[in-house]
């Protein structure tokens, strides 16, 4: 039975997609058979994360409203086996997607896969309770930044009780943290949240934290998971959240700001 | 102590009142079109014509001067009693002083009261939060995140752990957060002038007692952060550190 996983934020902007298409490509990368569907109805961003753009035919709301059959629909990802896209439509709007529809879905692929990620819009409307309303745990991505902490908290209480397992008082959705666009020399300086006091604000378990980095830019563009990237800080960071998630201790790393060498600032060296 | 010990000798004491008062709202000044649709009313419904006190309301109207004295007759031989007129300019203040009606000036559209009203609740309570009305004290185990409204309305409500930005907590009674109370916090929300607020540490956006408030902002910065109490002394809510 396939544990569903939501990539959640309320705010938007904050690296869900990236996030998303990171933890399903390491999942893959640890075996684990995965799927990741994107919920964004009309902003389809996932495909291009995920560098399928060219070949999406067809899309979920398609399999929901029985056009086409969810292996048609479903994208083989080119670098990892064990991978696939469900990718959403950008024709259509979020009024398309349906309770029912989406259960389906979900069932039908949990009988395949070992992990799907559902790739949640921005906001806490139908299309963001829609993804969250099935899962099973829940990363909640957050920057280090006031709004943004605001709004997970918000979605935070939605996951308490806007989903199956909070209207069925089954055990609650497992809620993780995972703080992203974190420069430790900005919050060093002040100018961010520091992770002891969103950690502190939302009182959840801290999954992650990946550092900025220009290697999440550059993997955006290029269509390849950052997680592809091992050398990057951001690479590695979500390798040891996909660890985390699947219950291996993993230290903490990259939150802690060193100084620049005189000799890396002369040639322009320092991490990535 | 009152001011009017010597009751025996006055003849008479001011006192405040707050009355309610029909407005008629003019949005014409045409005496003829105003009787018309008097009478039409008159047959609908007789009961209220009986000598009623109005207030005729002008601030619609843009004529500098209006044909007041005939308004008035107009009102009156329907039985409505004019007393007081509310709005327009100068001519028409002073015409209504020698009808012997009172003036008043242009109602503001201000804000309401700063001191004395209970903020609306969230627009969306969360379904965690027990609808007001629910019987006797609670206790919420748990941070209230922003978005949630958690109450007690008939007693006192604690929470064990964190009211976050954003979430807001009320009750009849006192309220207890053993935790950071960084939301709104409204306690003796029916009156209960004995009410107080206790927290762990104090970042509140606002805190409320039987109705008067103070938002963060009017809260001494030495006191944030801290354990904290919130009591009304003299419709005044006093914050005091949590010893």
């Amino acid at each position: 039975m396939a544990k569903i996983i939501v990539v959640t934020s309320g705010k938007g902007g904050v690296g869900k997609t990236t996030s998303a298409a990171a933890i399903a490509t390491g999942l893959a990368l640890r075996g684990k058979k995965t799927v990741v569907i994107d919920f964004d109805v009309g902003l389809r961003n996932l495909d291009l994360i995920m560098g399928c753009e060219r070949r999406v035919v067809y899309d979920l709301i398609n399999v929901i409203q029985g056009e086409a059959g969810l292996n048609q629909a479903m994208i083989r990802d080119k670098r990892v086996d064990n991978l696939h896209i469900l990718p959403a439509s950008q024709t259509r709007d979020k009024d398309a997607l349906t309770a029912e529809g989406v259960e389906k879905v979900l069932d039908t692929l949990a009988e395949d896969f070992d992990y799907i990620v559902c790739d949640s819009p921005a906001g806490i409307e139908r299309g963001a309770q829609l993804a969250m309303y099935y899962a099973d745990e829940a990363v909640v991505v957050t920057n280090p930044e006031v709004s943004s902490v605001r709004d997970s908290d918000r979605i935070l209480g939605l996951l308490g009780s806007k989903t199956r397992r909070a209207e069925q008082n089954r055990d609650p959705v497992k809620e993780h943290l995972l703080i992203t666009r974190y420069d430790p020399e900005r919050v060093t300086g002040g100018d961010m949240l520091n992770l002891e006091d969103i950690h502190e604000i939302l009182a959840i378990n801290l999954i992650g934290l990946i550092p900025e980095s220009e290697a999440v830019l550059r993997a955006s563009n290029q269509g390849i998971p950052v997680t592809h990237d091992q050398k990057s800080d951001a690479g590695q960071a979500y390798s040891d959240t996909v660890a985390r998630l699947l219950g291996e201790e993993v230290p903490l790393r990259f939150h802690e700001y060193q100084k620049k060498s005189l000799l890396s600032r002369m040639f322009g060296g320092g991490r990535r | 102590m009152s001011l009017n010990v010597d009751r025996a000798g006055n003849a008479f004491s001011f006192k405040g009142g707050m009355l309610p008062m029909t407005v008629m709202e003019l949005t014409s000044a045409d005496p003829e079109r105003i009787r018309e649709q008097l009478v039409g009313k008159l047959n609908q419904a007789p009961a209220f014509f009986q000598h009623t006190p109005v207030m005729l309301s002008v601030e619609k109207l843009e004529e500098p001067h209006l044909a007041l004295e005939r308004i008035c007759a107009v009102c009156r031989s329907h039985k409505l009693l004019p007393v007081a007129v509310r709005g327009g300019g100068e001519p028409v203040k002073q015409s209504a002083w020698a009808l012997g009606l009172g003036w008043f000036p242009p109602q503001e559209v201000r804000p309401r009261s700063l001191e004395t009203v209970t903020p609306a609740p969230a627009e969306e309570p969360a379904p965690v939060a027990t609808p007001l009305g629910s019987v006797g004290s609670r206790i919420h185990r748990g941070t209230v995140r922003s978005g949630q409204q958690v109450s007690a309305a008939d007693g006192d409500l604690v929470v064990l752990g964190a009211v976050n930005a954003g979430a807001e907590v009320l009750a009849g009674g006192n309220i207890h957060v053993y935790g950071a109370l960084r939301g709104r916090a409204l306690a003796g929300i029916h009156g209960d002038r004995e009410a107080g607020i206790f927290c762990h540490e104090l970042h509140a956006e606002l805190l409320s007692l039987a109705g008067n408030y103070k938002r963060l902002e009017d809260i001494d910065p030495q006191l944030l952060g801290k354990p904290a109490q919130v009591r009304l002394d003299d419709d005044q809510l006093t914050i005091a550190p949590l010893a």
